[in-house]
């Protein structure tokens, strides 16, 4: 995750990229918005922040969701993170492939490691609780540097 | 506002898994990282920067880093020296030990109380020479390399990718300088485009992230000032 | 390192300092070899083999090796092939992990009950692909 399509913070040795043209959220979620339809998956500073992901739970298709609830959560060796849903809506499909191989959404989180899709509703309210690439990273590297870890 | 990279210091240990020494070089590195040093020290993973990972080796690069290695066959110094440069530190577990009369213990597996105690040790000489590198004595809180109270702006980005180099020619020579140009624009935002000391105020930053012998500073001051214009004039001031 | 150690499987773990991961596959190697396979399995420091001590070199070249990783950047197995080696097995502790996922590990230097656990989950498995490399060596 390099090159021009991505801003980087580097803490330490860790480099976190953010993909441009996306949308964030503060607790490390993408979003990107196409014909009313959002794709959503975790920054590369939670992907590395929560370590090796072992399992990906996330709703079933035609399943409602609002901004701010639970959406599912990912499992790793030491711990089990929430990820509540950055925009209301309903489900239209779930990443089945992280059902097979969940350690995408530490390879590629912006690409291949994606989690739901999402057919919005209200989505010009929730846009106002989102942020840009740019606005999020130094919200992100401020987080990174409050945290700290070499580990896990 | 431009934040500088904070000066750290790198513990790369050897882990050999053959000999107590081994787990002992594994336990104190990371009793470092945990307790003694939190905030001044990180981690290098010896298997991932041997198999390449670019990240461990640019750290090793151009931040000071302490070998610490079980036995003479010194793997983690050698591998930080074959793949990123010369270690700032360098620590053998049983000749430290055997030098003041301390056993490693039998088992390799967990630390016996031997093994504990002599991991102690060798945590406490790694924390001192962590705080000699950082010029002080060890400190838990961070101290920040400038102070940056102001809150972050909208759009600017950190020293990436990876850590900032820029080659500058000092006495006919390219020199590698690290975090540079992050310092020249710091400085410029503070308006400091010249007045008596600005050189001085400049080596004295460039020298947190960069070895300058002492016979080299004038050279180094003079280089570094003469880039600091260009750098300004590039921005228009 | 073993005077006699003609047919030992040698184990070779990451031992990866950054994560928990690293310190189960080190524990499940020392249970193998010091407890479920003593005289039938050995580890060696993978260090010394990636840089380029003869002896580790020989004794890989003339052993069967086991890779223990801790994550998949999988550098035991990485660092083994790189050294000239080949592994007969290669195990990822989070393949076990996911087996038992109610196992959670505290921390790098305390595996804590959970940790042990999963430890001796995946030390099973390495000793039984210790005994499938002896019955098929005959």
């Amino acid at each position: 995750m390099s090159g021009e399509e991505y801003l980087e913070a580097t803490i330490d040795k860790f480099v976190f990229a953010v993909k441009k043209n996306y949308l964030y959220d503060e607790q490390g979620l993408w979003v990107a918005v196409e014909n009313g339809v959002a794709r959503v998956g975790v920054t590369d500073y939670l992907q590395q922040k929560s370590g090796d992901v072992a399992f990906v739970n996330l709703p079933e298709p035609e399943t409602e969701v609002k901004r701010g609830q639970e959406l599912g959560s990912i499992e790793t060796i030491k711990a089990d993170v929430s990820i509540n849903s950055p925009v209301s809506g309903t489900i239209r499909e779930r990443n089945e492939e992280l059902d097979v191989r969940p350690e995408l959404v530490n390879e590629d989180p912006y690409g291949q490691g994606w989690l739901v899709l999402i057919e919005t509703t209200g989505f010009e309210s929730d846009r106002e609780e989102l942020v840009t690439a740019e606005e999020y990273l130094p919200v992100m590297k401020a987080q990174a540097e409050e945290a700290r870890s070499n580990d896990e | 506002m431009v934040d500088l990279p904070k000066k750290k210091v790198g513990i790369i240990a050897c882990s050999g898994e053959e000999i107590p020494e081994g787990t002992i070089s594994r336990v104190a590195a990371r009793m470092v990282l945990e307790e003694l040093s939190p905030e001044d020290t990180v981690t290098l993973c010896l298997p991932l920067f041997l198999a390449g990972d670019e990240n461990e080796r640019a750290f090793a690069r151009f931040y000071p880093t302490i070998a610490v290695d079980g036995c003479e066959k010194l793997c983690a110094k050698r591998a930080t020296e074959r793949y990123s440069g010369p270690v700032s530190g360098s620590i053998v577990v049983d000749e430290l030990l055997e030098g003041r009369g301390l056993s490693p213990g039998r088992s390799r597996r967990e630390l016996d109380e031997e093994g504990q105690r002599s991991a102690e040790v060798i945590a406490e000489e790694i924390a001192d020479q962590v705080g000699r590198l950082l010029g002080r004595k060890r400190a838990i809180e961070a101290v920040p390399v400038v102070a940056t109270t102001a809150p972050a702006t909208a759009g600017g980005t950190c020293c990436g990718p990876s850590v900032p180099v820029t080659q500058v020619r000092i006495g006919g020579a390219p020199v590698g300088l690290v975090a540079l140009e992050p310092i020249f624009e710091q400085f410029c935002e503070q308006g400091r485009l010249d007045g008596a000391g600005l050189g001085e105020e400049l080596l004295k930053t460039v020298k947190l992230y960069n070895y300058v012998p002492d016979a080299a500073e004038e050279l180094h001051k003079a280089a570094i000032l003469e880039e600091y214009r260009k750098f300004c004039r590039g921005k228009g001031k | 390192m073993s005077d006699n150690d003609d047919d030992r499987v040698l184990i070779i773990p990451c031992s990866g300092i950054g994560r928990a991961f690293g310190s189960v596959g080190r524990e499940a190697t020392y249970m193998v070899v010091e407890e479920m396979r003593p005289g039938e399995a050995d580890t060696l420091c993978l260090s010394l083999l990636t840089m380029g001590d003869e002896e580790a070199k020989q004794r890989v070249r003339n052993h069967q090796v086991i890779t223990v990783d801790g994550c998949p950047k999988a550098c035991a197995e990485v660092n083994v092939t790189s050294a000239g080696g080949r592994s007969a097995a290669n195990f990822k502790v989070v393949d076990t992990y996911r087996e038992h996922r109610e196992l959670k590990v505290p921390s790098v230097l305390n595996l804590g009950e959970p940790g042990r656990k999963l430890s001796r989950f995946l030390a099973e498995k390495v000793a039984a692909a210790v005994d499938a490399i002896k019955v098929k060596e005959g």
